[in-house]
């Protein structure tokens, strides 16, 4: 057999090769790098006047990173200690926006990637499957009707997408699920509860509600705090952690459903319980970022162009560049047209949507949608 | 033209006329798809003797693929049962079936970036725990199986690389790697150059040859059919027209009727068809 390709060279040979291949690591210190000086940026920039130097100096103040009253203070909302101005803008303002950012771009990233693999579908994210909007629905319901409820967000959220979720597979089910069916399934959900959304803005009570009800719709991370961190933190690491241990799973679904059912996979099982931890990891980033749009299916897909579609390698990918992602965009959102800010949600959906278009002219897999 | 009379068998016999083991049983079969109002195949009683090469023959649309279907529990019967070492086939787990049964359909997808290797890993899922690692019999499991389909310098090679043939022979790899005792391969050589037709009949009957694998397999062309299978099944029109092995089964009769050909069936000492022409279609 001449015509014998040449193996990949970034694959390593033979047995007992390791995941870790060179483009991983390089895509994975680019978007490090990436997250850390956009977040430098944000940190430094703002309307409190303070320099870069400075605030460098302040973020690696010895006496803040070392004291465990603070970290108490930031992640088990204990009193925090008394310091100055500037310590108080660059640590209680600025630093929690940049670390909501990691999180809800780590999480949105990841949800995409499992829902693209649950359903078998590049197109696919938390968004197009409506369980955005099902999970801002119920966000809503909660900020604007039941609002002594807020800490439990994203269980709510969470909830809230679930059931848009559920409602998407039992429109799509025909004795088994497919790509396309779950699909149209989703945009038929979400525009149900996008709908919904709209109606709660006429029971708000106060025009600052809806203000900030619309600018959570698209996705805001204006006043994210250390509450938002703490709201966000244990579902994010909990559902970015059970979606890299069901790599494996994924892995096999996407060599389709006879294969992984002759494997001995319960196919309907994975894929739901799949499903529940994508449903999870877009909770969390829903509950304290909004709908941000376009993250969970952009990110996913450049990763995949980049390091292939094993998602051992796939899902390492979308935790460090979905942060590098969101934190640029949320900097650009709050810098570039300063004194106003956008929503960071209006500026994934300027860099996603035309990314979204080029995916589908380029897809021609699209014919069967 | 008259309709044969079928050979009736209750058991199988070899040729010392001692009865054969199944290892799969279909009996009283009615298959259909969720779309079709009509059954696709059905079929009294099928065998699939205990370590040996069985192939099923027939025209397009005759229902091979659906009865495999059937076989390896991929189809739900309308009615009839399919048992394993006569327990019903519906009643083993899946990885316990996995373990023990291993299928290829011909619907296959994979994402164009998997490696060669990394797809005959996914053949040892039934033999590892949720969170395990592979371990030392995974990787001999899996070495073997890439030498046994010889595609073990395409090993790093990636899927959307390769020839059509290749990509077969990968898949054929996976099946491998699963270390079952029964096989139920569909047309595992269709589209594959004479060469790598041969690679995969080869493969097939050098394991049922020596580890006693049993095989179902579809195929094509009824020539392999006869030099690399110990039984034939013909079907036609969802209906088995006649099986055994193939010294019995094959007559010019039945590849008038079941091919709709005209063809010399000699014994000198080996089978021998000699097709001579298309017949006409309004055959009954």
């Amino acid at each position: 057999m001449g015509e014998s390709p040449r193996a990949d060279a970034t694959t390593t040979t033979g047995r007992g090769r390791s995941l870790v291949t060179g483009r991983l690591v390089s895509l994975c210190l680019v978007s490090a790098v990436v997250t850390v000086a956009a977040g430098l940026v944000q940190v430094a920039f703002g309307s409190y006047p303070t320099t870069f130097g400075e605030a460098l100096h302040i973020l690696l103040d010895p006496a803040m990173l070392l004291n465990p009253e603070v970290w108490r203070a930031f992640l088990l909302d204990a009193e925090l200690p008394r310091m100055s101005r500037r310590y108080l803008v660059v640590w209680n303002l600025r630093v929690p926006r940049v670390v909501v950012a990691v999180l809800a771009g780590a999480t949105l990233s990841v949800s995409g990637a499992v829902f693209q693999a649950v359903t078998r579908n590049e197109l696919a994210s938390p968004f197009v499957l409506g369980v955005s909007s099902g999970a801002g629905f119920a966000v809503l319901l909660t900020l604007v009707v039941f609002t002594g409820l807020a800490p439990f967000l994203p269980l709510f959220a969470a909830l809230g997408g679930t059931v848009a979720f559920l409602l998407v597979y039992a429109i799509a089910w025909k004795g088994g699920t497919s790509p396309v069916r779950l699909v149209l399934a989703g945009v038929v959900v979400s525009m149900i509860f996008h709908s919904l959304q709209q109606g709660l803005f006429y029971l708000a009570e106060d025009i600052g509600a809806v203000r900030s009800a619309i600018a959570w719709t698209s996705g805001s991370l204006a006043g994210a705090d250390w509450g938002d961190v703490r709201i966000a933190l244990i579902p994010s690491v909990l559902s970015v952690g059970l979606a890299l241990l069901g790599a494996r799973q994924l892995n096999l679904l996407l060599l389709g459903e006879r294969t992984a059912k002759s494997l001995g996979m319960r196919v309907e099982a994975v894929r739901f319980g799949m499903a529940s931890v994508a449903i999870l990891a877009a909770s969390a980033a829903i509950a304290v970022a909004g709908i941000v749009s376009f993250v969970g299916l952009v990110v996913p897909h450049i990763v995949r162009t980049i390091l292939g579609s094993d998602y051992r390698r796939l899902l390492i990918g979308c935790v460090f560049v979905g942060p590098a992602l969101m934190v640029s965009a949320d900097a650009v959102a709050r810098l570039a047209l300063r004194p106003i800010q956008v929503p960071v949600g209006v500026v994934t959906g300027l860099i996603g949507g035309p990314y979204f278009l080029y995916l589908m002219r380029r897809q021609d897999a699209m014919g069967e949608l | 033209m008259s309709e044969r009379e079928r050979v009736q068998r209750d058991r199988l016999t070899d040729s010392d006329g001692v009865a054969v083991e199944s290892a799969l049983v279909g009996e009283e079969l009615e298959l259909r798809y969720p779309t079709s109002t009509e059954p696709v195949v059905e079929c009294a009683r099928l065998d699939v003797p205990e370590g040996a090469v069985t192939a099923l023959v027939g025209p397009n649309g005759s229902g091979k693929s659906t009865l495999l279907k059937a076989l390896s529990d991929q189809l739900d019967p309308a009615s009839g049962t399919v048992t394993l070492d006569g327990r019903a086939i519906e009643s083993y787990d899946r990885t316990e079936l996995a373990k023990r049964l291993g299928a290829l359909s011909q619907e296959r997808e994979s994402p164009g970036s998997i490696t060669v290797e990394d797809l005959a890993y996914h053949g040892r899922y039934p033999h590892r725990g949720v969170f395990e690692r592979v371990d030392q019999a995974d990787h001999e499991a899996v070495d073997r199986a890439l030498e046994l389909a010889r595609v073990e310098h395409l090993r790093d090679a990636e899927l959307a690389q390769l020839s059509g043939g290749q990509r077969q022979l990968a898949w054929i790899a996976m099946v491998l790697a699963q270390e079952t005792d029964i096989l139920l391969l569909d047309e595992p050589t269709t589209f594959l150059d004479l060469h790598n037709q041969f690679t995969v009949l080869e493969t097939i009957s050098g394991l049922n040859e020596r580890e006693g694998t049993t095989v179902a397999v579809v195929l094509h062309d009824i020539e392999q059919a006869v030099r690399f299978a110990d039984y034939l099944v013909a079907l036609r029109d969802g209906t088995l027209y006649d099986w055994g092995p193939p010294g019995e089964v094959v007559t010019e009769q039945l590849l008038a009727d079941v091919f709709g050909v005209e063809a010399d069936v000699s014994h000198d000492p080996e089978l021998r068809i000699t097709p001579r022409r298309a017949l006409a279609d309004d055959r009954p």
